[in-house]
């Protein structure tokens, strides 16, 4: 079964990185299909993580969503979406089910990040005259930096590892040398491609960790890990 | 509804495997997560988190279909389910575990030492006692999502829960996926309330009452 | 006192065991016949047939249903693990042989029967079929008057949606070209290739011929009449282990499931979402196998 020789002669093989099912092309939309879902979850998850940090209201939401959604298989999600939104829209619906992947770890990031914030920083900000707004933008979001983009490391890691099963609801993406590769039995494809998918997956990871890294030096509460 | 009225034996049947290819990978991931952070060598103990952190990011999928290449198994089946998984729970408890253990005061293990306990009985009747909680929190992050990703087994013919996604896809039941998804989290949730449990019974010195009057 | 209970416990076991052992069957001391399907729901329902048939006349059947692809199964066939087996001739012989040039259903049959592994024998196949084929909505159909694979020639940008292996398939793009000098644009679309030709997002879809969807949504299948699909007709793969009597019922089972009956079975699994076992149950009385 050790077959380095057939998987170095499918790597080195240009015509299974060119065309609309090359690497090239696949690596490419695994990306933007990851990018998408996480930004879209971004923009509604950050806001609400943050006002429930601040409010100090709705936690049963976070602590709720965060231990049940651990439990929530990514892939029944993903094909109940698809399946009940239709194949008119399928981008949409695919791209939809990975934002409700990525919701829950960016939920509790920004919440996390913003109420472990020791009252005393708070109070002291008040206390200068700063507004809520002022409160907000200058001291809990800086301070939560390092724990917000920690749930985006943990999105990005669920949702890079939920695309791999697109293939299956009629997407590309690197998974497809997977699911193609089984079923013609090119073990060496299946082998390369989930090396790529490794490399995508253990990359985006450290690069994230390293702005999570950046952004921590003032505070940086432990995130919890959690994949799919 | 109606369609689980209709299939519960199947399902039943499904979950049963679900169960088999999941248990084992916890209880043996769990161990070997718990030994192998109370015998690292403190310098180790970073190395050690980097390359568990990176292994725990591989999509399952992927890892699945990787370890007939790095260890000669066949490319379907449940072996590499089962081995990955076990790695997964390793790599997950790792962490926790390896804190558990540190944040075991070290006042109580030196007055266990001055009694006379030799090392073995300083760990097993001062510090893993201590360590249960911590170890039980870790326990059980690993035991549901172990239970969420064996699903994805499916994939690779490993007949079990994640089938009725499969399958329900190819059929266009959606009540078929639904099914799946809520017999996993109620398996998930119900292993999670167990261990809870049993983390409170193993621990049930925390919770008597001293009367100092 | 200890002992007696020890002893009562004992027999007790034992006479469970003895009940368990004198249980139904009616041929007690043969070995069950294990039989097994595809993780595909029509093939299930045939598998489930036959395990019906069996048991009626008093064999002992084990299911091993839904046991993914043909890579994991195969094998556990050649090994013996599994004694029966409901297969696609086409489907398997490019398994086999996957340079296979046989198309008709009788040379396709032939070829399988003298490619099968040692042990494992084809047992007469069914006129029921579950084929790959390409099919286009009623509008495409109408709009280009195309009827068969030949008439897409004169037409350009056409998009072929199916599993992602279609793309590597002998009947795939290069053999639509190769053949019939269509060329074609692969989008793999996976399970909802029915879904993504209604919706226009491909013009044309490999689905298997069986597929109920075929008639529910009025598809046109088109004809092939270079034969670029191999046919693959329903056909019992057993082992030794099944012998003549199992045979012979099995052999019934096959010769009264025509095309149309394995179709209004998938119909009744996909519409009214019913289990194999009774779809099939259903079926076998209705084909008098089965009181």
């Amino acid at each position: 079964m050790l077959d380095f020789g057939g998987l170095g002669a499918w790597l080195s093989n240009p015509e299974n990185w060119a065309g609309r099912y090359g690497l090239w092309n696949l690596v490419a939309e695994h990306l933007c299909l990851t990018f998408l879902a996480i930004v879209i979850a971004a923009i509604v998850a950050v806001p609400i993580g943050v006002a429930i940090g601040h409010f100090g209201r709705g936690e049963f939401l976070v602590v709720g969503l965060g231990s049940f959604s651990r439990a929530i298989p990514t892939m029944g999600l993903l094909f109940a979406l698809v399946l009940v939104m239709g194949i008119q829209f399928r981008e949409l619906s695919v791209v939809l089910a990975l934002s409700a992947i990525a919701f829950p770890p960016l939920l509790a990031g920004a919440y996390s990040g913003v109420t472990t914030i020791p009252a005393w920083i708070r109070d002291s900000a008040t206390a200068q005259g700063m507004t809520t707004g002022q409160l907000v933008r200058h001291v809990e979001l800086p301070l939560a930096s390092a724990s917000i983009i920690g749930g985006f490391r943990i999105a990005y890691i669920q949702v890079v590892s939920t695309v791999v099963l697109a293939p299956l609801v009629g997407l590309g993406g690197v998974g497809f040398g997977i699911i193609q590769g089984l079923a013609l039995r090119n073990f060496p494809q299946v082998t390369a491609s989930s090396l790529v998918i490794i490399v995508i997956t253990v990359t985006g990871d450290r690069v994230i960790g390293l702005f999570q890294r950046l952004a921590g030096a003032r505070l940086s509460p432990p995130t919890p890990l959690e994949k799919s | 509804m109606e369609w689980f009225i209709a299939n519960w034996t199947f399902v039943a049947g499904l979950a049963a495997t679900h169960l088999s290819v999941s248990v084992g990978p916890i209880v043996v991931g769990a161990f070997l997560a718990v030994v192998s952070a109370r015998i690292t060598p403190p310098r180790w103990v970073n190395p050690t988190r980097g390359v568990l952190g990176a292994i725990y990011a591989i999509p399952s999928l992927a890892l699945f279909v990787t370890l007939p290449v790095l260890i000669g198994t066949d490319f379907t089946g449940p072996t590499n389910v089962v081995i990955a998984l076990t790695i997964y729970v390793i790599a997950s408890m790792y962490f926790s575990a390896h804190d558990s253990f540190t944040q075991v005061p070290r006042p109580t293990v030196t007055n266990a030492e001055s009694m006379g306990m030799n090392s073995w009985q300083v760990f097993v009747h001062v510090e893993l006692p201590m360590a249960v909680p911590g170890l039980i929190a870790g326990l059980r992050v690993a035991a549901a999502s172990t239970i969420s990703i064996a699903s994805i087994g499916a994939v690779v013919g490993v007949r079990n829960l994640g089938y009725l996604f499969i399958d329900g896809f190819q059929r266009k039941i959606p009540e078929e996926i639904i099914t799946g998804i809520l017999a996993i989290c109620v398996i998930a949730l119900t292993l999670d309330v167990g261990l809870w449990l049993v983390g409170r019974l193993m621990t049930r010195w925390r919770f008597v009452r001293v009367d100092h009057a | 006192m200890k002992l007696t209970r020890i002893a009562a416990v004992a027999a007790s076991i034992g006479l469970t065991l003895g009940i368990a052992g004198c249980a139904p069957s009616a041929v007690p001391s043969r070995e069950p016949i294990v039989i097994g399907s595809q993780a595909y729901y029509s093939n299930e329902i045939v598998a489930e047939a036959y395990a019906l048939v069996l048991e009626d006349a008093g064999f002992a059947v084990e299911r091993k249903f839904s046991l993914g692809q043909r890579d994991v199964y195969v094998p556990a066939l050649v090994a013996g693990e599994i004694d029966l087996f409901p297969e696609y001739t086409g489907n398997l012989l490019q398994f086999f042989v996957p340079t296979a040039t046989e198309t008709a259903a009788e040379d396709v049959y032939a070829a399988l029967a003298t490619s099968l592994p040692e042990g494992l024998t084809a047992l007469a196949m069914s006129p029921a079929s579950d084929q790959d084929s390409y099919n286009v909505t009623q509008d495409f159909a109408s709009a280009n008057g195309v009827e068969s694979i030949a008439d897409l020639a004169s037409l350009t940008d056409i998009t072929l949606g199916g599993a992602p292996e279609l793309a590597e398939r002998p009947y795939g793009p290069a053999g639509l070209l190769a053949m019939y000098g269509v060329t074609v644009s692969f989008e793999a679309t996976g399970d909802t290739t029915v879904e993504s030709l209604v919706a226009g997002i491909v013009d044309m879809a490999n689905v298997y011929s069986a597929d109920p969807r075929i008639q529910q949504l009025g598809l046109v299948t088109l004809s092939d009449p270079l034969g670029l699909f191999l046919a693959s007709n329903v056909v019992p793969i057993a082992s030794e282990a099944v012998n003549a009597d199992a045979r012979a019922l099995i052999d019934a089972v096959s010769a009264a499931m025509s095309a149309e009956d394995l179709v209004a079975l998938n119909v009744r699994s996909v519409d009214e979402k019913l289990s194999a076992a009774v779809i099939a149950r259903e079926w076998l009385v209705s084909e008098g196998l089965l009181d």
